[in-house]
């Protein structure tokens, strides 16, 4: 080995170790913490806590609530990654103009995104309570958020709608990457509208969709704030409670920390399987390109 | 793929992520003065964990902490606030974070791991208490027994019984079902009941049903539910939810509310979408500031056939943590601050709270609707005919950690319709084995 490759590594280490150091504590490490208490019946407010081994791995394959908790969640991620990047990409194409008005409308579907959950929580509460103003409008008595049968596509709704101006403006950006010589060349060659948009412009938004898809996923996984705020998990039983919301209430409410860290670790799995698996079929559109 | 355009999405993607992770955080501590004037020397600062509903606002718990402070200047104190109502969760959240409060307010001391964490409070510092071994867990007082509630009283709107031709309140169950019935036919709502993000509005009417189907047989059920001799699959509580359910089968419980928080519930009564609600007695206080608080009227939820009984639980005071460092200024601000008689006296005002200390009468400038309650607790007092509430019990005699929550879930399926009261009182039996 070369005095050269040392001297390389070295640099490396020294660039390398600060953001390896940080990643180990505030990553690795509490992952790593989980899993060991996932190993147990960790309750702090009864201790001790027994090694139970895979025990609670076990459980939670014939636990109703989590898998109830696991059916909301894939429903809600499927809302929210498909809702934001169908309508995102329309609006984005719609918006893909130059000019103040343009401008104004891009920074509107944004503000969502910026707004704190809690906040859009409270108001989209408010509004598709049994009177708020969707049912006055729609002249209409639906318990939005009281059915259970449409609680949780309401959730989806809410927090697409926060999520929508994320979308946008990634797709915007990826639009405007688009170079103008290959849409004027396909103009050349008789391609319309429809056609340049399905032939040059949407592969050439791959890496925005990539982007978009793996946000959204995360995003849907994690979901637990407008939970908490608007239904509680409910109405009744688990009809609005996912993976993260069912976590959190084992682990803080029935202080079952232990059973709760197996759900967890089981989430992270289920969100790595699920980011991976995103990730390699739509960059490997990417790469076709 | 361009080095242009993967800069323009990167950076795009950082500055939403960015964003996102900051906009979602609120201050949930903020210092309170600990009175006018420079800080005295050797001033202890001890942390107190409070929380906020329409009744309990932050000027309430401001005032009250500076009246103690102004006596002890040598006890200075923060303020925290519990995010909802449900400040157990929050306190065992800090607790698990190494940031358990010096004092705290209603907090359940049986999820909180009372034994370890709590200060048992001796019977010597509970000579003013008129009931010293309230909320006590194995013979030990952790939260000091100051107050009483009582929980449901029914509140309903004398105009709108007045237009159903319903001409008293009812004093058996069957004339509720009556009144019921001739308010549903005048197109009214008989009953609002709530839940939304804190749940706790639904279970109002299983707490009444059980005290009348359950506790009044039993009074100890909940001790011999912990012991495991009685199961919630028993007939007498299937029968309890099984009421719950037929009042929303009738239509007398309009199940689009259920999406209504706490805060929302109550003006859903205020406004008169209902003509009934049933709630604990703290919503005197609201009552009284409203507009319409000599239209309201209060009953207690009535037994079938007619005999007085209310539910109320004496308990809800201050707690100490036991490993505080300035243990004696938590204990001397803590007893201070629940025996001042002007926060006696605002408490009752607010929060409408029945003060359970040796000697005191409620002030005499109190509204119609605080003193009705009142009256009505006092003749169940005197007709020894108060049980305990159900799921607002918080000592030995409480359900076991993390199931609130599971009694609050079944009550909303069972008013939904989603799960027959034999299948609701099975999901709790499950629930109980998995959380014991």
């Amino acid at each position: 080995m070369g005095q050269g490759l040392l001297r390389r590594l070295a640099h490396f280490g020294v660039f390398a170790a600060p953001g390896m150091l940080v990643y180990l504590c505030f990553v690795l490490a509490p992952i790593a913490v989980s899993f060991g208490y996932s190993l147990t019946n960790y309750n702090p407010f009864n201790p001790p806590s027994r090694f139970v081994g895979l025990r609670n791995y076990q459980s939670l394959l014939t636990d109703e609530e989590f898998l109830t908790a696991l059916k909301v969640t894939v429903i809600l991620t499927a809302i929210i990654v498909i809702v934001p990047n169908v309508v995102g990409l329309a609006i984005a194409v719609l918006l893909d103009r130059n000019g103040w008005f343009y401008n104004a409308w891009r920074a509107t579907f944004f503000v969502p995104v910026v707004l704190s959950s809690v906040v859009v929580s409270v108001v989209w509460t408010r509004m598709l309570a049994d009177d708020g103003i969707v049912n006055l409008v729609l002249g209409t008595h639906i318990g939005w958020l009281s059915d259970p049968d449409l609680a949780l596509y309401s959730l989806g709704g809410i927090m697409s709608w926060q999520m929508l101006g994320f979308c946008v403006v990634v797709y915007l950006a990826g639009l405007q990457a688009v170079p103008h010589e290959l849409q004027e060349a396909a103009a050349i060659d008789g391609a319309g509208p429809v056609a340049r948009f399905r032939k040059v412009t949407w592969p050439m938004l791959a890496p925005a969709l990539t982007i978009n898809t793996v946000v959204m996923l995360i995003t849907a996984f994690k979901a637990y704030d407008h939970i908490q705020v608007i239904t509680n998990g409910g109405p009744g039983a688990g009809s609005t409670a996912t993976i993260a919301f069912v976590v959190l209430q084992t682990g803080f409410v029935a202080n079952r920390q232990g059973y709760a860290s197996a759900m967890a670790i089981v989430m992270l799995v289920i969100i790595a399987a699920a980011s991976a698996v995103a990730l390699r079929l739509l960059r490997r559109r990417e790469v076709d390109l | 793929m361009s080095h242009h355009r993967r800069a323009v999405l990167a950076l795009v993607a950082i500055a939403v992520t960015t964003t996102a992770c900051t906009v979602g955080e609120t201050a949930q501590s903020a210092p309170t003065g600990s009175g006018s004037g420079s800080a005295p020397a050797q001033q202890q600062e001890i942390s107190f964990l409070t929380f906020e509903t329409p009744n309990l606002t932050p000027e309430y718990w401001d005032s009250a902490i500076k009246r103690v402070t102004d006596k002890y200047p040598d006890i200075k104190v923060k303020k925290l606030v519990a995010p909802t109502v449900d400040r157990t969760g929050y306190a065992k959240q800090l607790l698990t974070s190494g940031q358990f409060p010096d004092v705290m307010l209603a907090v359940s001391p049986a999820d909180i791991g009372a034994a370890q964490n709590l200060y048992a409070w001796k019977p010597e510092e509970l000579g003013d208490f008129l009931v010293p071994d309230g909320g006590a867990i194995d013979g030990k007082v952790y939260q000091l027994p100051a107050n009483t509630q009582t929980i449901p009283n029914v509140y309903y709107r004398k105009s709108m019984f007045e237009k159903a031709g319903v001409t008293a309140p009812p004093k058996t169950y069957a004339e509720l079902l009556e009144a019921g019935a001739k308010l549903k036919a005048k197109g009214m709502t008989p009953f609002v009941v709530g839940g939304g993000k804190e749940a706790f509005p639904s279970v109002l009417p299983l707490t009444a049903t059980v005290a009348t189907e359950v506790y009044r047989k039993r009074p100890d059920w909940m001790t011999a539910r912990r012991a495991g001799s009685v199961q919630f699959a028993d007939p007498d509580f299937v029968q309890a939810l099984t009421l719950v359910g037929d009042l929303a089968g009738k239509g007398y419980i309009d199940k689009g509310m259920l999406s209504l928080d706490y805060a929302a519930t109550e003006q859903a009564f205020l406004k008169g979408k209902g003509a009934m609600y049933p709630m604990g007695s703290w919503f005197a206080a609201s009552g009284d500031k409203s507009d319409i608080k000599d239209d309201l009227g209060v009953f207690a939820w009535p037994t079938a056939d007619g005999a007085p009984l209310l539910p109320g639980y004496t308990g809800g005071g201050l707690e100490v943590s036991a490993n505080s460092k300035h243990l004696d200024a938590a204990k001397k601000f803590a007893l201070a601050f629940q025996l001042d008689k002007s926060n006696l006296d605002n408490s009752v005002k607010s929060d409408a709270l029945f003060p359970a200390i040796k000697g005191y009468t409620p002030p005499a400038d109190t509204g119609p609707v605080f003193k009705a309650t009142y009256d009505l607790w006092s003749q169940n007092v005197q007709a020894n005919a108060v049980v305990k509430a159900f799921s607002w019990e918080t000592g030995g005699d409480s359900l076991i950690s993390g199931m609130t929550p599971k009694v609050y879930a079944a009550v909303q399926d069972v008013i939904l319709g989603r799960k027959k009261p034999a299948e609701a009182a099975a999901y709790l039996d499950t629930e109980w084995d998995k959380a014991s």
